[in-house]
């Protein structure tokens, strides 16, 4: 089976926002409403019916103005997902494609990947008591079909496909931008430094915080050998404190030599 | 970081991380009681077995409850991913529930093959009940969430917090149901002097490594919680308590009971902080 990706290309994004509304027809999310976010953003971040989302950040520009850096948003399918460690049901899962799904019977909605997405991305929803976000079409891809989002994008700035072969052009177009004096631009999540790579990357036009993305997101779950080896020791440490208060020392009294003192 | 989302977790989860320490230390501090102390003990003992059941039952009914659909908590034991907090917690709590049943009955048993029978059981419960004390900060520690994902030895604090904690229930308890502990006072209120001791220290080092974050729990919106919740009324007053007064065996009880209730305000505004603070 191929990895597929999504390449977004945020220098040729106009912030149509085709891509967002592509979203909401195929997966039947319904309208929330406008939101003032203080620029054309809408919503302000990803929630249970947004799973698309165009960035509209300012950026002062040289001549005093202000120029737009434009970003469709997604989530990054990452190769090391945080919600995927967090989950304790299995309801979120890798497909055959490398993608990650979460399986809408089996959630019991307690919120653990929530809090382990390092991006914001996976959202509960209050109405069924359960998490979603972007599925990468998860019924479109396994029909030999684009990604809605992509198939809709007007301007190619968003590209699905398979991995290797999509990374490949991310690296050409950065090449190419390069050489047209684009100095700032760069790509986000191509390789392994980001989270084992991620499947829905970028080509950035600044610095990731520039688009609301964390510059070095590191798997929230890498802690947990060490703050149980440091729980062991706690427990260790306390156990014996408890022992030595209570064991039985021949006919000694309480009352004797400051009771109290560890 | 503001674009990081919130898990949500509110009243149920602060009172099950309390609720869930005392448990974990009560029942561990009670077997200890039980396996290296004298005959006088066991009413130690007794108390931490007998808190122990009905707080896990009480736990059980807080996490399912924040689920929203109760049932949804089978959701869980479909799978045993060991390296998952959320995970084995679920595991974990459902196996200490089994302990704290058993031990609660054979904490009535005069028969001695059944004592001995109970002893055994509660070193293995135990083994649980470290676990269920702590697990609750690993599981903080391994998300993404500010203030939380910076938080080392906040396993290792939660255990100290129950640790003192559950004996502090364990003596309020005793006190309350009028047991003769006599002299075995002493030993409560050392053993909880320990573990109050170790707690500090652990605050100590926890603050140290979270270094700037830090100053959300201590100098933000959490300031009075932490400082007059926790450090004051829950450790600093109930240590100096200890440390200073001398009371005779007929007033060590009244004293324990004083003391227990200081240290259960201080260990609930620990978990009310590091839940909140990391939400916010």
């Amino acid at each position: 089976m191929p990895t597929y990706a999504m390449f977004t290309d945020t220098s040729v994004c106009t912030g149509c926002r085709a891509c967002q509304v592509a979203c909401k027809q195929w997966n039947e999310l319904p309208a929330e409403g406008a939101e003032w976010t203080g620029s054309y953003q809408n919503r302000e971040h990803f929630t249970d019916k947004t799973w698309r989302l165009v960035r509209f950040a300012e950026k002062p520009s040289e001549g005093g103005g202000v120029k737009w850096l434009l970003m469709s948003d997604v989530c990054k399918h990452c190769n090391q997902a945080g919600c995927l460690e967090a989950c304790p049901t299995g309801a979120i899962y890798r497909t055959e494609y490398g993608t990650v799904m979460v399986n809408q019977d089996v959630c019991n909605g307690c919120r653990y990947c929530v809090s382990a997405c390092p991006f914001g991305v996976i959202t509960f929803n209050k109405d069924t008591g359960r998490v979603n976000k972007c599925t990468f079409c998860n019924d479109r891809i396994h029909n030999n079909m684009p990604t809605a989002c992509a198939k809709t994008c007007p301007t190619q700035s968003i590209q699905f496909g398979e991995r290797g072969v999509l990374a490949e052009k991310a690296k050409k177009r950065l090449a190419d931008l390069q050489k047209q004096g684009v100095k700032e631009a760069r790509l986000y999540g191509v390789d392994e430094d980001v989270l084992g790579g991620l499947n829905a990357f970028y080509l950035l036009l600044d610095k990731p915080e520039a688009y609301n993305l964390p510059p070095a997101p590191k798997l929230p779950q890498r802690h947990v050998v060490a703050d149980s080896a440091l729980s062991i020791g706690s427990a260790l440490l306390l156990g014996l404190g408890a022992l030595v208060s209570f064991r039985e020392r021949g006919a000694r009294s309480g009352e004797s030599e400051g009771e109290g003192q560890p | 970081m503001s674009f990081l989302k919130s898990p949500q977790w509110e009243w149920y989860i602060v009172w099950y991380f309390f609720l869930g320490g005392i448990a974990g230390g009560a029942y561990f501090v009670g077997a200890i009681a039980d396996n290296f102390g004298g005959k006088r003990d066991e009413e130690v003992a007794k108390s931490g077995y007998l808190l122990a059941l009905p707080l896990a039952m009480v736990c059980g009914a807080l996490l399912t409850l924040d689920l929203g659909t109760p049932t949804r908590f089978l959701n869980m034991l479909r799978q045993f991913k060991f390296w998952n907090p959320m995970s084995i917690g679920s595991w974990g709590i459902g196996a200490f529930g089994g302990f704290a049943f058993v031990s609660a009955v054979l904490s009535f048993a005069r028969d001695a093959r059944l004592v001995w029978l109970r002893k055994n059981i509660g070193k293995v419960g135990s083994l649980f009940g470290f676990f269920l004390a702590s697990y609750t900060g690993v599981l903080l520690g391994s998300t993404a969430r500010p203030v939380w994902t910076d938080a080392r030895f906040m396993g290792a604090l939660f255990l100290a917090s129950g640790a003192s904690t559950g004996i502090a229930a364990i003596g309020l308890l005793s006190y309350l149901r009028g047991a003769d502990l006599g002299e075995s006072w002493y030993k409560v209120k050392k053993a909880d002097s320990f573990a109050m001791v170790v707690e500090l220290v652990l605050l100590v080092v926890f603050l140290g490594t979270l270094g700037s974050s830090g100053r959300a729990i201590w100098a933000g919106t959490f300031a009075a919680p932490f400082w007059v919740g926790l450090v004051g009324v829950g450790l600093v007053v109930p240590l100096a308590l200890s440390l200073t007064l001398r009371p005779r065996v007929g007033q060590a009880g009244r004293l324990a009971a004083l003391a227990s209730i200081l240290i259960l305000i201080g260990g609930f505004a620990l978990r009310y902080v590091i839940v909140f603070v990391g939400q916010s």
